[in-house]
């Protein structure tokens, strides 16, 4: 059974009075259980719409709608690969298909060994250096499939 | 009062409305998707297209607020090409399955289609796959590629049955309609979002695939369900009734019904009706015609009060008749036969005060408040519990039941059957078939009544609003309205020159009826 830890639920409270609608605290709740857990589980929105009194179904459309919410476990290396228009012109999703392949595994699904996942994403805002690629945290821009597979493999997936 | 001009035309709609309510207001056509009268507005179909002298583009004309001296017009070469495009962009998706899609024919992407669309869509791309039958409930089957996402049945369930049970879930072309984790759709107004969903993504479990619509009439009515009386519209063929579908009317139900009242379809068909007259006791039953039962039946109330006087009879009223029939009947009794004996059936004193905030009663009868009505106006005040000494002490010979109609709200039935049995002779009036009399000793006459949708009359519904309906149709047509029996009881002739035909019944298509469940 999920629960949110005291300072998540303390957190979310803070959120939900910090503006002026109680909409506007979703993104920043959902993000504080990813960053706890890695992923939002199903569980974590019903417990985050009876605390936040906001329906299950509205929580899940925005949850549903942002790439960057995890609704699946994720490996620990977290290739979030951008396949929106600039990308897409510039090689994004047969980068993402290479990569698939390489580390056989399936979009968005954590490998076996639960090292990587390789996810395609909507925009992360780097058109300039399309086609790109998020690891965890950080941004690796201007890549061919040969170039991201050696980064990948440098950070241990 | 704002003066605008709508193509060419002037015209004056209320302060604060919106150019989309104008052109309904003035009957001018418009295309759209998701604006509905009776939800909140979305601007997301972006097909309400106008053209505003002194605005340099198109603007959406439902979320357009119209000001004094507007000029308006959705004819214009820009506005036209604008919702062609429109139109266009919403089919990319769309499986365009219209020959086995259950909304064909009353469809709104079709309807809008074959009068702005283009008619030859320039399209290549690949259609985006996404789930097919999805079952969303108890009453409603999705299918998510004919969604064109207008948004109306998810602010359906936010605004007006406030369930909250439907979102938009994922982006872009992958959005799709649901619940969230599989829980169902599962509220008394469900299949209202069968109703306004504008494409055939939606359809009604009880409905989808027993009919076509354009091979089925339309008959405006009342719903017989519970004491609210949403104006509602019953479609019928030759083989009886499928489906009822509430009518505007902003004083009673809005736009709205409950899915419960969309059940109430179901008694009024053939296999459930008792389509002869029936005499006998115990279970073997000498079937007659419907007019030779009533004469007989009235010649036996007419000789009890003869012999043993007015109050050896007595009449037993459910609130499912019409007002014009109560009337016809208390007249009847308390000068004709100078019996004050009339009694009240109420079949859920309990739940009687029962609502739900919304729509639905807990007074199953569309007509408690008539029939009360009636008895006041005839100055009646016998109690059910002198109906129970009197029957007890064989005091009452005959009892005449005006009985329930729609017997599902009837649990107490069998129990009042016995009750009533207690008597010499029943005289009972339904339009359905009742197991229960099978067990009585009592002589019994049971007689066939008209259904609600093939009678004339009115209903009072519980805020004393007067609701007049006519006939829709008929499917037995032997039945007797309660005043056409009343007639036949005192002795006089119906004009059989004015009789009904009867329908067909429904006809078991074995290829369909055999194809499964969903």
């Amino acid at each position: 059974m999920f629960k949110l830890s005291k300072e998540s639920e303390d957190f979310v409270k803070k959120e939900l009075s910090r503006y002026e609608a109680k909409y506007s605290a979703i993104i920043p709740s959902l993000f504080r259980v990813q960053k706890d857990h890695g992923w939002v589980p199903p569980e974590a929105v019903s417990v985050l719409a009876k605390l936040m009194e906001i329906p299950e179904a509205h929580i899940n459309e925005v949850l549903y709608f942002y790439t960057m919410f995890n609704k699946r476990p994720v490996g620990k290396i977290h290739a979030q690969v951008c396949c929106n228009i600039s990308c897409a012109m510039n090689g994004g999703r047969e980068l993402a298909d290479a990569l698939c392949k390489s580390f056989n595994v399936q979009d968005g699904v954590m490998s076996a060994d639960g090292k990587i996942t390789v996810s395609r994403v909507e925009c992360l805002g780097s058109c300039d250096t399309a086609p790109m690629m998020q690891v965890n945290d950080r941004y690796i821009e201007n890549l061919t499939p040969e170039l991201a597979v050696r980064k990948l493999k440098e950070m241990g997936a | 009062m704002p003066k605008i001009k709508i193509n060419g035309n002037e015209v004056e709609v209320p302060q604060g409305s919106t150019i989309i309510q104008a052109f309904k207001a003035t009957g001018v056509e418009i295309c759209h998707y998701c604006w509905h009268p009776g939800l909140s507005v979305a601007g997301v179909c972006r097909l309400c297209m106008v053209q505003i002298e002194g605005m340099p583009k198109l603007q959406i004309a439902c979320n357009t607020e119209v000001k004094e001296g507007m000029v308006i017009n959705n004819t214009s070469d820009v506005v036209k090409e604008t919702v062609r495009w429109g139109l266009d962009f919403h089919l990319i998706n769309h499986p365009l399955d219209c020959p086995i899609c259950d909304q064909a024919g009353e469809c709104g992407l079709q309807d809008q289609y074959m009068k702005f669309g283009q008619y030859d869509p320039e399209m290549a791309e690949n259609k985006v796959k996404k789930h097919k039958v999805v079952d969303l409930g108890p009453t409603v089957v999705l299918d998510s590629e004919r969604c064109i996402l207008c948004s109306r049945c998810v602010r359906f369930t936010d605004e007006v049955s406030k369930t909250n049970e439907l979102g938009i879930f994922n982006r872009g072309d992958r959005c799709e309609i649901g619940t969230v984790a599989g829980k169902p759709l599962a509220n008394n107004y469900s299949l209202n979002t069968v109703d306004i969903c504008p494409v055939g993504a939606l359809t009604s479990k009880d409905f989808r695939f027993r009919q076509r619509v354009w091979y089925l009439k339309e008959a405006d009515s009342i719903c017989p369900g519970c004491s609210t009386g949403c104006n509602v519209k019953v479609n019928y063929n030759e083989e009886g009734l499928w489906r009822i579908r509430p009518r505007e009317n902003k004083e009673v139900n809005g736009h709205w019904m409950c899915d419960v009242g969309r059940d109430s379809y179901k008694f009024v068909n053939l296999k459930n009706r008792l389509v002869a007259g029936k005499v006998g006791q115990r279970g073997s039953w000498q079937e007659v015609t419907a007019t030779d039962a009533a004469r007989s039946a009235g010649l036996k109330l007419r000789e009890t009060v003869a012999q043993h006087g007015p109050d050896s009879v007595a009449l037993v009223v459910t609130g499912q008749y019409t007002n014009e029939e109560y009337h016809r009947l208390f007249t009847f009794f308390t000068v004709n036969l100078e019996s004050n004996n009339i009694f009240h059936w109420m079949n859920n004193p309990e739940t009687t005060k029962d609502f739900d905030g919304l729509l639905f009663r807990g007074d199953r009868n569309p007509n408690t408040k008539g029939v009360v009505d009636a008895l006041g106006s005839f100055a009646l005040k016998a109690k059910w519990e002198d109906l129970q000494s009197q029957l007890s002490s064989r005091k009452i010979k005959v009892v005449v039941v005006a009985g329930p109609e729609n017997q599902a709200v009837f649990p107490d039935m069998t129990e009042k059957i016995t009750f009533f049995a207690q008597a010499e002779s029943m005289i009972w009036l339904t339009a359905g078939q009742s197991e229960a009399l099978n067990q009585t000793g009592a002589e019994t006459w049971q007689i066939p009544l008209k259904t609600y949708i093939e009678k004339s009359g009115s209903f009072t519904n519980v805020q004393g609003k007067v609701q007049t309906f006519k006939v829709g149709t008929t499917i037995v047509a032997q039945a007797f309205t309660l005043s056409e029996v009343v007639e036949l009881f005192s002795g006089q002739e119906l004009n059989w020159n004015l009789r009904p035909h009867s329908l067909g019944g429904v006809k078991t298509n074995y290829s369909i009826a055999n194809r499964g469940a969903l």
